[in-house]
């Protein structure tokens, strides 16, 4: 039975638009599309359900919602894989979610331009499971990669693991179809034409389109980069006896100027401490190995074979020692899908509980990476010790320059969330411990996120402060695009926008 | 029907391997059930384990294989390395002596 707060003729609108299938008013259909992986206050459940969903399957079809949503100013929130790590897809105002898993089709695989054009709801798994016959990949490569979209990946700008050597999702996405939040189709790019990759024609709108979480339109067609087909893969775990010398080991490997590093991953003791508890890889580990580091190269044979060479020489030198091929090969393949992983937490006193995933997913320098995790354990720890829900699974730090992996990391704490014992008190605890985190990415001169999108409470309310001046151009783009705010609204603030619009 | 099957093929005793780390099978380790008293766990017939394990790399494989043509053993390089290494070294050698 519909509990629906949107009347009827809106919906039999929508299912004239899309067909009765493609209108969903249950219950379970609405439940299941409130929430994402990352936590998430379970206590409030309801209070984030959207009152209709729909599943398009065509650029027109999400023109005609849209422009429904907009005669009735009803909100719409695009959902694609689900598997953000922030609130991007959650749906605070209700609304119609625009779910786009039907949007799988490959539409054009062009060979002689090395390009293929797809709808945004089709995984890259299967995309290159189709791609590799023709010797070609699209590299696009988030620990979400059996489960996230590529609509999802263009929402959030995505982060990929690869990057070093390919690319992020804004390098890989050459051009876009767009509905934009009024209604009206376009086609978005480097300047014009749907494959060109550089163009220095009008403004640079392609970036204005990534990342934006929804709040400026819905992707409905994408033309991505294809990349011949790696022929072999490096991946390469190195121990160390310290933090401080895996560290400096990082800073010499990332400058190593090899063309075919593709990432390289620095975990710091207490995440080799988590990793013992549970993994197969770690738990065999001698008690020395307090601090791993991670590369992977991939590309020709003789390049990748080479680069190897000169990253295990570059590890021995700096004091790593190599960690074998099963521990190597194994956890980097299990890298590709960590969501796949268990998450088991544990209470202060090590006994055992299923807990939720918190990354905390900031931008920061090589240069205040210590100083960063050391900070922002000390925070971890004041509220581990207070409330007893949560648990530090330790620091990473991943290298985030697209083809030039130095400079700056994607650095995460993650944090377990005992979600089940969740209540108001703990929910604001949990918000506040964010804050702190958050806090201290923008002291560093840091970005508080690489990858995940500032939806969340705890990062959302520092947008302002990161952007600047920014933020004002940033609410006039949205007040011009979205002019009765409908697209996603809620998220980075924006909401603000149009608040001022009130008052004058 | 459940039970029928772990009854026929109960895993054996888990040993310690470290603190909070059993083991019933070589290599696979599990979690100290002392540990698991709020979260119970679940008793798993051996086959089911065996599946379990066996599926996890048959994916990891498959994972390698999805990604590029062809895997680089670093135990391999490691072993190119040190022969070149002593070659290295031989040729620094020689170099002192014309000195």
């Amino acid at each position: 039975m519909s509990t629906v707060a949107i009347s009827d003729p809106i919906i039999d609108e929508l299912r004239a638009i899309l067909g009765p299938a493609y209108v969903l008013t249950s219950k379970t259909a609405r439940y299941n599309r409130t929430r994402v992986p990352a936590p998430f206050p379970v206590h409030r459940w309801g209070d984030f359900l959207p009152d209709v969903v729909v599943l398009p399957e065509t650029a027109e079809q999400v023109s005609e919602v849209v422009k429904l949503a907009n005669r009735f100013q009803i909100p719409v929130v695009p959902r694609a894989g689900g598997t953000g790590l922030a609130d991007g897809a959650v749906p605070l105002k209700g609304g119609i979610i625009v779910d786009i898993k039907r949007m799988d089709k490959i539409l054009e695989i062009d060979l002689e331009d090395r390009t293929v054009t797809v709808q945004p709801g089709i995984n890259m798994l299967k995309l290159n499971e189709v791609l590799n016959k023709y010797g070609v990949f699209y590299p696009d490569d988030p620990a979400s990669y059996p489960c996230s979209l590529v609509g999802g990946r263009i929402g959030t700008s995505g982060f990929s693991l690869i990057s070093g050597r390919y690319g992020h999702t804004r390098d890989l996405v050459i051009s876009m179809q767009v509905v934009l939040p009024t209604g009206e189709i376009f086609e978005v790019g480097d300047g014009g034409g749907r494959k060109i990759r550089k163009s220095s024609t009008g403004f640079q709108l392609k970036h204005l389109f990534m990342g934006h979480q929804g709040t400026l339109g819905i992707c409905t067609e994408a033309t991505l980069e294809l990349v011949p087909r790696p022929e072999a893969e490096f991946a390469a775990f190195f121990g160390y006896k310290s933090f401080d010398s895996a560290y400096r080991s990082t800073g010499a490997l990332t400058k190593s100027g090899l063309a075919t590093l593709s990432s390289v991953v620095l975990f710091d003791e207490r995440k080799i401490q988590y990793l013992r508890r549970d993994d197969e890889a770690y738990i065999p580990q001698p008690g020395d190995v307090r601090a791993v580091i991670a590369t992977s190269a991939y590309g020709s044979r003789d390049e990748v074979k080479a680069a190897g060479k000169r990253l295990l020489q570059i590890a021995k030198d700096t004091d790593g020692r190599y960690l074998g091929d099963e521990v190597s090969q194994g956890d980097w393949a299990s890298r590709h899908d960590r969501y796949a992983t268990p998450l088991h937490g544990r209470l202060p006193d090590k006994q055992v509980v299923p807990m939720c995933w918190h990354c905390e997913d900031a931008s920061i320098n090589y240069s205040v990476i210590p100083k960063v995790m050391k900070e922002w354990h000390e925070i971890a720890d004041r509220y581990i010790g207070r409330y007893g829900i949560f648990d530090d699974w330790g620091c990473f730090f991943y290298t985030n320059a697209a083809y030039k992996p130095w400079g700056d990391y994607l650095a995460e704490i993650d944090i377990g969330i005992w979600e089940q014992r969740l209540d108001d008190e703990t929910w604001e605890a949990w918000v506040n411990c964010k804050r702190e985190i958050t806090k201290v990415s923008l002291k560093y001169s840091g970005s508080i996120t690489a990858c995940h999108g500032s939806t969340r409470e705890g990062d959302a309310e520092f947008v302002p402060v990161e952007m600047g001046g920014g933020f004002e151009v940033m609410k006039r783009i949205k007040r011009v695009l979205d002019p009765n705010n409908i697209m996603n609204p809620g998220k980075n603030m924006l909401d603000l926008a149009y608040e001022e619009d009130q008052s004058t | 029907m459940f039970g029928f099957r772990l009854k026929g093929q109960r895993p054996p005793d888990p040993h310690s391997v470290k603190e909070g780390v059993v083991m019933r099978f070589d290599h696979v380790y599990e979690i100290d059930p002392e540990r698991m008293q709020v979260f119970k766990q679940q008793d798993m017939p051996a086959w089911d384990t065996m599946r379990i394990v066996s599926n996890r790399w048959e994916h990891l494989n498959w994972m390698h294989s999805h990604f590029a043509e062809s895997v680089v053993s670093g135990e391999e390089l490691e072993k190119e390395l040190e022969k070149e290494g002593k070659v290295r070294g031989k040729r620094r050698t020689k170099v002192r002596k014309r000195k």
